[in-house]
């Protein structure tokens, strides 16, 4: 086995002391470090860019699209408040009480044994009333002329009740007449009478119950 | 091992280099970024619904005009029967062509009143027309097509009345109001 005399002993040792020297280390150290910030940094700048063109990109959609979207909900408005005209004016309309139906009625009730002279009829005054008055008078002419009055009132409180929800009726008068009239080759007593009929030709309105009392209502009934 | 003093004074040196290095990478570099993505992202996220709602706004206006003609139909038709002028001009002579048309020869038409509508762009007007002479048959016929030709007219009282000069023939008073342009 040679013999080897390392002659740069010092050399290396001195090397090596170089090689650990702490501040060097600690230089490559903090070197690493601020290579790692810059990567950090270029990673973030680069997010960071990315979201910046997102944004611009939708900025751009959102000033396209403001203006039509307004002018849509102004176009819209004026389209619902057309419609809601439109809708109203319907049901202006439908709610109409139809007279030609009530005269139809009366006509094909009324005998020939009385002859009507008055006949009034008023729609309800407004959109809460329900009821439409019927006043009808005239003279009813058989051998009991007031049976024949009262067979007339219950015969047109009947015919209008088909079409009529709800129908009262009343005399207002009924009075024995010394008139006679001669019908068929008959002579035969009078009574004049005036009649008044209630007709129901819209549904009432419901209201509903304020929010709160509604809430109150259904805490309890869950209770 | 031991530092010399000369390594001791280049630690400490580095070592405020580095904080003084960090403070402005944090400072001036970092944060500036990370704020201007953090606006960024709460400017996304702020408009992104606000794009959706855009969209959705266009998209129902379209549906709507779509459906707006058929909807509205009967109000422009409605709007369109109506003559222009001043309707004590048109509506008397209307009504008197009308009952002609049917049989009455004579009616007149008063004006009652006149009071604003809620349907804007309208009025309502209430007449009265009065028929001395009619047999009550006719009067039924003609308030029934009165009341299907004239969707607008609403009849609000009927009056017959027997006239002693002919039994057969009635004297009826109409009170209507009808829906104008105001």
């Amino acid at each position: 086995m040679p013999l080897h005399v390392n002659l740069y002993h010092e050399v290396q040792q001195q090397e090596i002391a170089r090689q650990r020297d702490p501040v060097r280390l600690a230089m490559l150290a903090v070197l690493l470090v601020m290579i790692g910030f810059v990567v950090n940094y270029f990673i973030v700048l680069e997010r960071s860019h990315m979201v910046s063109i997102r944004y611009t990109v939708l900025q751009g959609d959102w000033a396209a699209i403001e203006p039509k979207a307004k002018d849509a909900k102004a176009r819209q408005d004026e389209l619902e408040a057309e419609i809601a005209a439109s809708d109203a004016m319907v049901k202006n309309v439908d709610s109409r009480l139809y007279w030609a139906p009530v005269l139809d009625q009366i006509l094909q009730t009324v005998p020939r044994t009385v002859q009507l002279i008055h006949l009034g009829a008023e729609a309800p005054g407004d959109e809460k009333s329900i009821n439409s008055i019927l006043e009808i008078s005239g003279i009813s002419s058989a051998p009991e002329p007031r049976k024949e009055a009262e067979n007339v009132r219950t015969a047109l409180e009947t015919k209008l009740g088909t079409k009529f929800k709800h129908v009262s009726s009343v005399f207002k008068t009924l009075d024995d007449s010394d008139q006679y009239v001669m019908l068929d080759g008959r002579r035969l007593p009078t009574a004049a009478f005036s009649m008044e009929f209630q007709v129901q030709v819209r549904d009432p309105v419901v209201v509903a119950p304020p929010p709160v009392l509604k809430a109150r209502r259904e805490a309890g009934g869950a209770e | 091992m031991k530092l010399e003093q000369e390594q001791i004074k280049k630690i400490g040196l580095s070592a405020v280099v580095l904080v003084a290095l960090l403070w402005g990478y944090f400072a001036f570099m970092l944060d500036p970024l990370e704020k201007s993505e953090k606006d960024a992202t709460s400017g996304l996220a702020a408009l992104g619904p606000q794009i959706a709602d855009a969209k959705v706004q266009i998209a129902k206006t379209a549906d709507l005009e779509k459906k707006a003609p058929v909807a509205t139909a009967f109000l422009n038709r409605v709007k369109n029967s109506i003559p222009d002028g001043a309707p004590i001009a048109w509506f008397p002579p209307k009504m008197a062509d009308f009952f002609k048309s049917r049989g009455i020869d004579k009616c007149t038409t008063h004006l009652v009143s006149e009071s604003a509508d809620p349907m804007p762009g309208f009025k309502r007007m209430v007449w009265s027309i009065d028929v001395p002479k009619v047999e009550f048959i006719t009067l039924g016929l003609a308030i029934c097509h009165l009341e299907n030709d004239e969707p607008l007219m609403n009849i609000l009282s009927v009056s017959v009345d027997a006239t002693r000069e002919d039994a057969q023939y009635q004297h009826a008073t109409l009170v209507l109001s009808t829906l104008v342009k105001s």
